[in-house]
């Protein structure tokens, strides 16, 4: 492998990451990870060095959420909702049980956040990405960013205090 | 003092404000346990979020691992193609800065700039004069997509003279640019090329050139706008606000 494929592998874990962030379900996270990889394989020539893979990666699977997001709405409207208790059981990687129940009120409450405060989020908070790096990816305003990332977080604050966690 | 808002504590916690600054914040934290007592709150956010997305491994990601590792390099040629693609449509470069060669841009066609397009933009000494866009930027809303040529309007907001600002993409054009309020037109501040739309990986209809980004930092005071304000904002003939930050005779 060469040093783009060895990147793309070591990524695999915070690419899987991110999509859970911007994918409560499983199945859907999944598709999403798989359909960036293939992406970012296809639009390699495209990569140039002195990038960071992490940042266009996560570039790349940004677009492909959006993209897909609308559809997905566009369906839910059609296609009963499945049962959230079912999906939760039948999913097999969740691994809830190992986390606290802190670090699940935690995940709920940043997957009620709207999207743009949620992607904010997930870039700097999950990644830890620069605010500069993170308003890259998002492809908005570096102004723009802090003030989405300032909201979600106050609202992640009040959520969180409202149910008691004190992390 | 300036008024120690979540945003310049939160830049604190994440480390993004200057030593001088960050000092400043923290000799405030320890005078006043409310600020103190804001800031832990704030830092807490971060831990919760990375606890409650931890990086874990996933059987799955052998599959994937697999597949990377399977896929070819791209060809000599692509590899060329590419580099001949990036000189000759270079996608964070600027192409036309307004105050920088407003001077002598008078009735300049874009188009044998950018590569051979057959429509260009005209600009008559920094004023837009391309009808369809001019009309674009007057009428449509974000939330209105792209026009039948493609073009869109993306972020709207005012600069510190209170005039209004849009962001556009001209998809035929092959270009994105920042116009702004002047008199009863608008002038374009910058022009930048988009990335190839043939390419995988597609702009989304929201995405603007790096370059286009850049001078939208440097104009925008306060925020852009949502959507309702955007469409109160062309309902109102796109005026310059007049109270305190306007130069009034």
């Amino acid at each position: 492998m060469d040093e783009f494929q060895t990147g793309l592998v070591e990524l695999l874990p915070r690419l899987r990451r991110f999509a859970r962030v911007l994918r409560p379900h499983d199945a859907d996270a999944q598709d999403l990870v798989q359909q960036t990889v293939e992406r970012a394989l296809a639009s390699r020539s495209k990569f140039r060095d002195g990038t960071r893979l992490d940042s266009w990666t996560f570039t790349v699977m940004r677009r492909i959420a959006i993209d897909e997001g609308r559809s997905i709405l566009r369906w839910g409207r059609v296609v009963a909702a499945e049962d959230d208790a079912t999906v939760r059981v039948a999913d097999p990687s969740q691994a809830d049980e190992n986390l606290r129940a802190d670090a699940l009120a935690a995940r709920d409450a940043i997957h009620a956040l709207p999207d743009d405060q949620r992607h904010a989020v997930a870039l700097v908070l999950v990644e830890g990405l620069s605010y500069a790096e993170a308003a890259k990816v998002l492809g908005v305003p570096a102004g723009t960013l802090t003030s989405r990332l300032v909201r979600g977080r106050q609202s992640l604050i009040q959520t969180l205090a409202e149910q008691g966690v004190t992390g | 003092m300036t008024r120690l808002d979540d945003e310049i504590l939160m830049r604190r916690v994440d480390g993004e404000l200057g030593q001088t600054e960050a000092a400043a914040v923290d000799a405030a934290a320890e005078a006043d346990p409310t600020i103190a007592a804001r800031i832990a709150a704030l830092r807490r956010t971060r831990t919760a979020a990375a606890e409650a997305f931890p990086a874990a491994t996933d059987a799955r990601d052998r599959d994937l691992a697999r597949m990377i590792a399977a896929s070819r390099r791209p060809s000599l040629f692509e590899g060329i193609g590419g580099a001949l693609a990036e000189a000759f449509a270079p996608r964070r470069a600027m192409i036309w800065g307004g105050l920088a060669t407003a001077a002598f841009v008078g009735g300049l066609a874009l188009g044998p700039l950018l590569g051979g397009r057959s429509e260009g933009l005209r600009v008559e000494g920094g004023a837009l004069a391309d009808a369809g866009l001019v009309r674009v930027l007057d009428r449509r809303l974000n939330a209105d997509g792209t026009d039948g040529a493609g073009r869109s309007v993306g972020l709207t907001f005012r600069d510190g003279e209170g005039r209004w600002c849009r962001t556009f993409r001209a998809a035929e054009a092959g270009v994105a640019g920042l116009a702004c309020r002047r008199d009863d037109g608008w002038a374009m501040q910058v022009l930048a090329p988009l990335a190839p739309s043939s390419g995988d990986i597609r702009m989304a209809g929201s995405d603007t050139p790096e370059a286009v980004l850049d001078v939208v930092d440097a104009t925008i005071a306060g925020e852009t706008l949502g959507a309702a304000d955007e469409a109160q904002a062309r309902n109102g003939g796109w005026r310059q606000q007049s109270a305190g930050v306007s130069r009034q005779p």
